[in-house]
């Protein structure tokens, strides 16, 4: 399987790890870069978390620079991450030329990886390091005047001296906007506390911002630990206690909020929109240990799949063999020992594969950002104004589908920019806002991710859409296809709306494809369109995706597919190869006598020609050895292999169903269970 | 549009919001009198009935994989949107003469008792209706169906689901 791995040419397998690793920082930071944008855009308050995470995201790209040695990514991050922390501890304004510095600094950043691997290159890009470092001391500004002590405040002046320095920026921050300042104090059991705590500040969220979570001083006993949370909230002391019902835990006001807030242009929620993702006594370490991750090929976790599915398919034979020592009166002890056994590693078994595949899975984030970026692109091409909105960037996917996502994705949205957001007097013309919008939101149900993009644009005409399946032929002349079907001919191999052609959307690769692809990773694409209104895309995955090689072979004209990490070889097969011993059909492979058995008749298909030539699929799991007669070869393909639903019980001999792009399902062979049955019936002969 | 085109997802979207409208209304209504809502459907001539409740979505006729091994009564299995779920000959399951299936024929998708779901082979739906629940009689032997229930001049045939889908075949 060929795999795209980074986009950069680097060279060596430690600049490529370097480069790779960088990228995803740096995409981590024009994400938060264009949230903290939207936030000044919007007047709000920004989320303190945004600039702790632009500060954590440049000192871990100091330190993966250092690492490396690459010294002006080094020398460049350093001092960016000076200037975040000044941010952060708010010495320093957050004010748009210092946003723009940090911009500036992600667009060379991105110059600086490029060149990567190519010496001269980087030197090259190097070039304007110097005069931007200059940029970032010139905006730093001489420290705020040390503020007024924290005095008024009812609390214990050793919690006071434990504060950091961006806590009492913090602190300082919430009175200057006079909030109330609650202290809650909180005893936990030691074994749990981390639950208990998480869940508290969770709550205490809700109602305002954490500004420290403390281990409280003296008093705990050995079994017991205690917190204090020092809190800014806009709810005085004795509601927010009304509001919360934790075991031992006291909240009290040590200073009451003050009526009107300081002023503050467009003071908008005090809450950060976004709750931190992890627990708050974690989130104080975590500048410590800047990661938990380990980065992974993805190629080692396909390996680790295909063991676990052989895993699979091992226990499957396990499973053959209890049943006939359960079936024999000698052995029936140990067959039923045997099964008890077998049904702990079986659920051993289902625990693992559901660990594996949740290695696999990523948040959306990564792709959402890419569309944004190539959203920013195209609204200056082609000239239109379109607002894009995400939503649900945290859904997760395996990585392998978001992966091929990013293609049918792009083309949606380069589609809705470039066609359907009309130019803004158009818009004026029929009511609606100049400015277009485009909305993708993620969302999980059930095992499917859906995805929708919407735009509301000019929508879909349904009549010309008509006309023009009509003149190419994809509609008899005679036929009026109801709107539904008519919307569905988007999808249709080859038809175009629109007669020019534009560099954006291109033409000829067109929805049916992204409706091929889609289907090929086990998902379907669907579509609504009110005229006038908009168009809304409904692109639905699968969240788990197990990806198996599989041997597509034929029978008559049905296909099957049998995985391909069972399959040893295959052979074609003349009839006066076939040799009959007892009844039996072999193949002297090698010397070896194989044991042949016919898929036809194994499974009550008609045979194209009895005595005709045919392909053997030497399977084998362990020793055991098996050609299966098949009419045809149809080649490698990757599959998801699926369950069955339904009330009838699975069949032998059939351990799924995949899709192979057409619409019909396709039956994936349980192999075990074939090498079951013949082995068996060769005991019995 | 041909039957062998691009799936037609959702194909029974208007079924559907007739359903939901039905079961809006019964909502009102149960509070009087005990009203069942009934999706009717054709086979062989003859009107059969499922609780809407039941009835998760109905789709039109896709490429069916024949699966081997399994009772006649299944004609095999279908992607929904990925999903493979087993399709059902309801003619079969009844002890009615198979057919060939027509443009007018539609998967109706249906709740199993125990969280699964399956497809039922029908020759074609009909409408869906409201029937006081007193109004059932029930039918008698062991067959798929259930009880009948008077509408307009006909008796329609109540399909009782869950022996259809314990239906081994035997």
């Amino acid at each position: 399987m060929a795999r795209r791995r980074s986009r950069s040419r680097a060279g060596s397998k430690a600049d490529q790890e370097f480069v790779s690793e960088a990228e995803e920082i740096l995409e981590r930071v024009r994400l938060d870069l264009a949230d903290l944008r939207d936030q000044q855009a919007r007047g709000t308050e920004v989320a303190p978390d945004l600039v702790n995470r632009l500060f954590r995201s440049a000192h871990s790209l100091k330190g993966l620079a250092g690492l490396f040695g690459f010294q002006p990514i080094h020398d460049l991050a350093h001092h960016l991450e000076d200037v975040l922390d000044a941010l952060r501890l708010g010495k320093l304004v957050l004010h748009a030329s210092a946003v723009d510095l940090v911009d500036r600094s992600v667009q060379l950043f991105s110059a600086l990886l490029e060149a990567v691997g190519d010496d001269a290159a980087l030197a090259a890009a190097a070039e304007p390091v110097p005069e931007l470092i200059r940029g970032i001391e010139g905006v730093k500004q001489p420290p705020e005047a040390p503020s007024e002590a924290f005095a008024g405040l009812d609390v214990n002046p050793s919690l006071m001296r434990a504060l950091t320095e961006y806590e009492e920026h913090r602190l300082r921050e919430n009175l200057r906007r006079g909030r109330h300042i609650l202290l809650a104090d909180a005893t936990f059991e030691i074994i749990s506390f981390e639950d208990g705590l998480s869940e508290l500040s969770a709550a205490l969220r809700e109602v305002g911002e954490v500004i420290s979570t403390l281990p409280a001083p003296g008093e705990s006993s050995d079994a017991q630990i205690r917190f204090s949370l020092l809190v800014g909230s806009d709810l005085p002391g004795d509601e927010v206690a009304s509001r919360l019902d934790f075991p031992d835990t006291s909240i009290r006001s040590i200073r009451s909020g003050t009526e009107a807030p300081a002023p503050e242009p467009g003071s908008g929620p005090p809450v950060a929109e976004e709750p931190p993702p992890l627990a708050d006594l974690r989130d104080l370490e975590s500048l410590k240990s800047i990661s938990e991750t380990v980065r992974v090929d993805i190629r080692k976790l396909d390996e680790l799949m295909n063991l676990v599915g052989e895993l699979v398919i091992q226990r499957g034979m396990l499973s053959e063999l209890i049943a006939r020592l359960s079936g024999d009166a000698q052995t029936v002890r140990i067959g039923n020992e045997l099964s008890k056994l077998h049904k702990v590693l079986d659920r051993k078994l289902r625990e693992l594969q559901a660990a594996v595949l949740d290695v696999r899975m990523v948040p959306l984030r990564q792709v959402f950002e890419k569309i944004s970026r190539v959203v920013r692109r195209l609204r200056h091409e082609l000239d239109r104004d379109a607002r894009l909105e995400l939503r649900g960037a945290d859904t997760e996917l395996d990585k392998l589908i978001v992966e091929e996502l990013v293609d049918p994705l792009m083309h949606i949205v380069r589609n809705a920019l470039d066609h359907a957001i009309e130019p803004p007097d158009e818009r004026r013309a029929a009511g609606k806002e100049p400015q277009g919008s485009i909305r993708i939101e993620a969302f999980q149900r059930g095992n499917h991710v859906v995805i929708s993009v919407s735009d509301d644009g000019r929508g879909i005409d349904l009549e010309a859409l008509r006309e023009r399946a009509r003149s190419q032929g994809l509609v008899p002349p005679d036929e009026v296809p109801s709107d539904r079907e008519t919307l569905d001919l988007i999808f249709a191999p080859g038809l175009t709306t629109r007669s020019e052609v534009t560099e954006t959307s291109g033409r000829g690769v067109g929805l049916d494809v992204v409706r091929h692809n889609l289907t090929l990773l086990g998902g379907a694409v669907d579509v609504e369109s009110t005229p006038g209104r908009g168009t809304t895309f409904l692109l639905t995955l699968p969240i788990t995706l197990a990806i198996v090689q599989s041997l597509v072979v034929a029978v008559g004209a049905q296909r099957f597919a049998i995985p391909l990490t069972a399959v040893h070889e295959t052979l074609l097969v003349e009839p006066t190869d076939i040799q009959r011993s007892e009844g039996r059909e072999l193949l002297n492979l090698r010397g070896e006598a194989l044991l042949l058995r016919r898929l036809a008749r194994e499974f009550g298909l008609p045979e194209a020609d009895p005595d005709g030539r045919r392909f053997a699929v030497v399977m084998g799991l362990g020793d055991a050895r098996v050609g299966l007669l098949v009419d045809r070869l149809d080649g490698q393909q990757d599959t998801v292999i699926k369950p069955i639903q339904g009330p009838i019980a699975a069949v032998r001999g059939v351990a799924g169903a995949t899709e192979l792009g057409g619409q019909e399902p396709v039956l994936v062979l349980d192999v075990s269970a074939f090498l079951a049955e013949a082995l068996g019936r060769r005991e019995a002969a | 549009m041909s039957e062998s085109g691009a799936p037609v997802l959702g194909g029974g979207e208007r079924w559907q919001e007739l359903a939901r409208e039905a079961a809006r209304r019964r909502d009102v209504a149960a509070e009087s009198v005990d009203l069942v809502q009934l999706l009717t459907f054709e086979l062989a001539g003859a009107p059969y009935a499922l609780p809407v409740e039941r009835v998760r979505e109905i789709v039109r006729i896709r490429p069916i994989t024949p699966v081997p091994r399994m009772p006649a009564h299944v004609c095999g299995v279908v992607s929904l949107r990925g999903e493979i779920v087993q399709v059902l000959d309801l003619r079969r399951c009844l002890g009615l003469p198979p057919a060939t299936p027509t443009r007018a024929s539609r998967i109706v998708v249906v709740h199993g008792s125990e969280g699964g779901v399956a497809g039922l082979l029908v020759d074609g739906v009909t409408e869906v209706f409201s029937a006081a629940e007193d109004t059932l009689r029930p039918a008698s032997g062991e067959g798929g169906v259930e009880a009948l229930c008077a509408r307009a001049e006909t008796f329609v045939s109540l399909i009782g689901l869950d022996r259809v889908l314990g239906f081994d075949g035997q």
